[in-house]
């Protein structure tokens, strides 16, 4: 009754983080993907186009580019406008503005993984299999659905709508500028050639791994974690080729096999193609 | 001003501490839980007196009980939401929501929805009565109408999340219209409830569009979907299928089968485009079901 009557309390002040029940502006941005797939980094990207002067780390990035479900209502509703707000949920029908950050969802489990195993979700010597097993059955450790329910629920009913901006985390690897450029037109952001190498170099992975060494400790989604394992990790893409079994590429592809092959990731198990186009 | 600001707000605080507030999307959902969805003006109401009628014979449902036998987030107190027997089934029009653990998905032609929802919305005085049904269809498109996404939208993430999931059941509201004992034993095998056929006999026969009118007309200010609205209209409205073909303008139709065509070959609704004689083809979306969960 009292931890109800203190809720109540909160949400009259406008103290409770609005999560899902976010009132939503019609300038809003939001910047979209399931989780490991290159969100904070993205952040990191547009916070740097948009506010240079504000010299983006991770002692203000929840400030710059904020988290519905990690800051109050009052707060929320303070920020200057247009507001550039991150989410990690599935389809929201008031979203006004979305750049949605896909990732080949071989690279996210993996990337998953090892978050889990630094914020002790799971123990070091988890199996890599079993993780994957959970990850494609969707018995995960947050809210938002599996990969493929997350990412079906943007891509197919936005897929050719001017109000999505469609950007792969691996596009953004290897042809950062020219992502960048699309972002800030999207966006409508005045962005010469100077203004975006320098937004990907002040959020380039040695620089966001050197501001984690010094901040790490204290930002919201490291600050509990085991400070022996980094947050930004290899920063890279196609480290699934390496590190998963056979098995659990397979169990991927048969699951997600006809959507990645739409977003444009081949798929490994050719006998999975076929399967996958059968399920449709 | 401020004052009467305030005072909304203390007044909210305190029902939330008391558990009077309808929780909307913070409902804490249960592992049995069983979802009723469906985008508005798709049979949802009548599946809601359905089910009530199948699950709680001993109080046969009203307009004044069906917010407390089959909740709606928006609509019933988290109180009554906390005192209800297990498992719940629960009414919403949302879009996908990977927490939902099972779903019965209603779905129905988009040509009677949008003729539906406008009727409706004249019925709240939402629209004047000779607001053009041209305005309506072309906000019904841009998914304007409610704040669930656009049919197209919110059919399209069930779609593409849960089919061929054994946690998701979907049926036609035209398949329900036509045969509906036939689609409740479909209901009744997808929760594994011991129902015979006397008491889908007698939860079809309590859900009658001549009972719900008769409910309607005693009680027509009772529940939240009619409060305040126009009484020389119904909510109970035709209770039929393809009367849009009488309602609305060919234009109209060929506008929202350019908008989502596929969709509708998909749950096999037969455009105006295709030969009478064509037997509906179900035409494949190329989506991929992300549903692989058990």
């Amino acid at each position: 009754m009292i931890k109800r009557l203190i809720a109540g309390g909160k949400h009259f002040l406008g103290l409770h983080y609005p999560g899902r029940n976010l009132r939503v502006f019609p300038d809003d941005v939001f910047l979209v993907s399931y989780p490991k797939s290159g969100n904070t980094w993205t952040r990191f990207l547009i916070a740097n186009l948009v506010y240079p002067e504000k010299h983006p780390d991770f002692a203000n990035i929840n400030e710059l580019i904020p988290d519905p479900e990690g800051i109050t209502k009052r707060h929320l509703e303070q920020l200057p406008r247009p507001r550039y707000l991150k989410s990690h949920q599935y389809f929201d029908p008031r979203y006004p503005k979305i750049i949605h950050i896909v990732r080949d969802p071989r690279d996210v489990v993996l990337s998953e993984y090892y978050f889990d195993i630094k914020r002790r979700a799971i123990a070091d010597d988890f199996p890599l299999d079993k993780f994957v097993a959970r990850f494609v059955k969707g018995e995960l450790n947050h809210p938002y659905g599996t990969w493929g329910e997350n990412t079906a629920t943007w891509f197919y009913t936005r897929r050719n709508s001017p109000r999505l901006l469609l950007v792969t985390y691996e596009a953004l690897q290897s042809e950062g500028a020219r992502q960048m450029a699309r972002i800030a037109e999207f966006i409508g952001v005045p962005a010469n050639t100077e203004r975006i190498a320098f937004a990907l170099e002040q959020s380039s992975a040695d620089r966001m791994r050197e501001l984690e060494k010094k901040q790490g400790h204290l930002w919201s989604s490291t600050k509990q974690t085991r400070q022996d394992k980094p947050f930004v990790r290899s920063a890279k893409s196609g480290g699934w080729k390496r590190e998963l079994s056979e098995a659990s590429i397979a169990e991927i592809e048969s699951a997600w096999g006809g959507l990645m092959q739409e977003l444009g990731y081949e798929l490994a198990v050719r006998s999975m193609v076929h399967a996958g186009t059968e399920r449709g | 001003m401020a004052r009467i600001g305030v005072g909304k707000h203390l007044a909210a605080g305190v029902k939330r501490g008391l558990g009077l507030h309808t929780p909307g999307k913070s409902l804490v959902i249960l592992p049995d839980d069983i979802f009723l969805v469906s985008f508005p003006k798709s049979g949802n109401t009548w599946t809601r007196f359905l089910l009530a009628n199948l699950r709680f014979p001993d109080e046969p449902a009203t307009w004044a009980n069906i917010d407390r036998l089959i909740p709606d987030p928006t609509g019933t107190t988290k109180r009554d939401f906390d005192r209800m027997p297990r498992p719940r089934i629960i009414k919403s029009h949302e879009c996908f929501d990977p927490r939902y653990p099972r779903v019965i998905n209603i779905v129905r032609d988009p040509r009677d929805v949008v003729v539906s929802q406008y009727h409706y919305h004249r019925k709240i005085k939402k629209i004047a009565d000779d607001s053009p049904i041209e305005t309506f269809v072309a906000r019904f498109l841009a998914g304007e109408t409610c704040p669930h996404g656009s049919w197209g939208q919110n059919v399209l993430t069930w779609i593409a999340t849960s089919e061929g999931s054994p946690r998701y059941l979907r049926l036609r509201y035209e398949d329900m219209v036509a045969d509906t004992p036939r689609e409740l034993r479909k209901i009744v095998a997808f929760l594994g409830f011991n129902t015979t056929p006397e008491q889908i006999a007698q939860a079809v026969e309590r859900s009658s569009a001549d009972r719900m009118r008769k409910l309607e007309k005693e009680h027509p200010d009772q529940h939240g979907l009619m409060r305040g609205s126009r009484k020389d209209l119904t909510f109970v409205r035709a209770a039929g299928s393809g009367g849009w073909h009488k309602d609305l303008p060919v234009p109209m139709v060929e506008k929202i089968e350019a908008a989502w065509g596929p969709i509708m070959r998909h749950l096999g609704y037969k455009l105006s485009t295709q030969a009478p004689s064509e037997a509906p083809d179900y035409e494949s979306l190329g989506i991929f079901s992300g549903s692989t969960r058990q």
